[in-house]
């Protein structure tokens, strides 16, 4: 039986004849615009690239830096009108963190009376904001304060705000006497070091930060070593020779300087942390010496960097 | 764009750089931080194209590393790119999509954290990519809460472009 072919119209037949079609050619309008947008696009990135370059070459000083300090100063309102716009929800949350830990505080302490603690939590929650004052204050009046440097109180503007960045900003700089490398300290310790310095900000890089040396010494068996930063938000003291003892529990403090020639940045003395684990391991040449810092370095409200009373040369 | 829609959005974003800077970097949940910079940047990007993306983003950044005194063009090396590159996105396929900006801000979230993370790394800096894997998903989530209310916010204040402003890169046929 036959098949009889299909039929095809002439409009089928064009359809499906193999005719090459012309590539779409872009209307001028849409090329200018394509080409105007990469313009764009490179002249920016390659501003962005530029602006890290010098930026990146030349961090404390140049006319970058003086331009960037001007812009600071110039958006500081601005960050504090916001930050006082925010003041009432951020109380509000601090009020609600309050009313949740006393309700822990309740089912704890069943026999109290309950509006009681919770007016005695939302006390104390509130006296906790101003607890590194006293502290502080303290120890600039102590004994171990330093006698060749003067402090210079100051609030932190900014706490790290990632990962990424192990440093403070704080309301104070050169016009108060801070200069680069000045040491810096909470009421429970050493928190850093004055790593850029601005009219009336400076910037402190913080002893968690990977470029963070310090020599420090065990107070109780005099050894000595360098702290660095260690996991998960602690120190590390290092290069300590596995035949020294260094316990549990121990005190470390700023080594200070040796010799007049090598000055330390940092004087004898300051509290840094106490020692959490000690641990050896055979292939190790030095004991791994784990520290927790006294200091909060990620809840800072105020800080004192100090500055020499004779201006080093 | 007319002056007036880059006056609106040089104040938008003008604002959200200072919120970002003086109030969100402190507000610390699961390790992530959320980014209303960000957002709107993508908002900015997605009704006005590529190119006020672009250049939204490398005068925020610029803002940023300013009232940080961080490393200027840091910021601004990467929120150009995103920019530029959700300013394409809203050209072409996402055009008229509703799942458009959450889908912009949950890629661009990634993008940006890792995109800081190869900058660090190549300038030699502390670049924990363990952390901010660990907060990724935290901030991917953030990020997406506040995408809704700031869309709608920026979309009030820039009433979406005209089909003839947007560059027509596809062309549909029939």
């Amino acid at each position: 039986m036959a098949v009889a072919p299909p039929s095809r119209s002439a409009r089928a037949a064009v359809l499906a004849s193999s005719v090459q079609r012309s590539k779409p050619v872009p209307r001028p309008s849409q090329a200018r615009r394509a080409l105007i947008r990469r313009a764009v696009v490179v002249v920016l990135v390659l501003a962005a690239l530029t602006l890290l370059t010098v930026s990146f070459r030349s961090p404390t000083a140049g006319a970058l830096h003086d331009v960037q300090g001007a812009g600071s100063t110039a958006l500081r309102p601005f960050q504090i009108a916001a930050t006082r716009v925010a003041q009432p929800f951020r109380d509000a949350y601090d009020y609600l963190h309050s009313l949740a830990n006393a309700k822990s505080e309740n089912a704890r302490l069943k026999k109290e009376n309950a509006a009681l603690r919770q007016s005695a939590l939302i006390a104390a929650g509130r006296a906790a904001k101003y607890k590194e004052l006293p502290k502080l204050l303290h120890f600039e009046q102590g004994r171990t304060f330093p006698k060749d440097y003067r402090p210079v109180n100051a609030a932190v503007i900014s706490t790290p705000g990632g990962p990424f960045t192990h440093t403070l900003e704080i309301a104070a700089g050169s016009s108060s006497g801070l200069r680069i490398n000045s040491p810096v300290v909470s009421g429970d310790g050493l928190v850093g070091r004055v790593s850029n310095v601005f009219p009336n900000t400076a910037i402190v890089t913080l002893l968690s930060d990977q470029d963070s040396y310090v020599a420090a010494r065990d107070l109780q068996t005099g050894v000595r070593g360098g702290i660095r930063p260690g996991p998960s938000g602690t120190l590390a003291l290092d290069e300590v020779q596995k035949q020294l003892v260094v316990k549990q529990g121990d005190e470390i403090v700023t080594d200070g300087t040796h010799s007049a020639r090598y000055p330390d940045l940092y004087p004898y003395g300051i509290p840094i942390g106490r020692v959490s684990s000690v641990g050896a391991s055979d292939t190790a040449a030095y004991l791994q010496v784990q520290v927790q810092p006294l200091a909060n370095l990620g809840s800072l409200d105020a800080v004192a960097a100090l500055v020499p009373k004779k201006p080093r040369r | 764009m007319t002056i007036l829609d880059g006056v609106k959005a040089a104040a938008l974003l003008f604002a959200a750089a200072i919120a970002q800077v003086s109030i969100f970097s402190g507000l610390h949940v699961f390790g992530a931080v959320p980014d209303v910079l960000l957002v709107s940047l993508v908002a900015l990007s997605l009704l006005r194209g590529s190119v006020a993306g672009a250049v939204g983003g490398f005068f925020a950044g610029l803002l940023v590393d300013t009232a940080t005194l961080g490393m200027l063009g840091l910021s601004s090396l990467v929120l150009t790119l995103a920019g530029y590159w959700i300013g394409r996105y809203g050209e072409t396929t996402g055009r008229d999509r509703a799942h458009a900006p959450f889908l912009s801000v949950a890629v661009v979230t990634v993008l940006y954290e890792l995109g800081l993370l190869v900058v660090h790394f190549v300038l030699g800096e502390s670049a924990p990519a363990g952390a901010v894997v660990r907060s990724l998903v935290p901030a991917i989530v953030l990020n997406l809460i506040i995408t809704a209310p700031i869309y709608a916010l920026v979309r009030r204040l820039l009433r979406p472009a005209e089909r003839d402003e947007l560059t027509a890169e596809v062309q549909l046929l029939g």
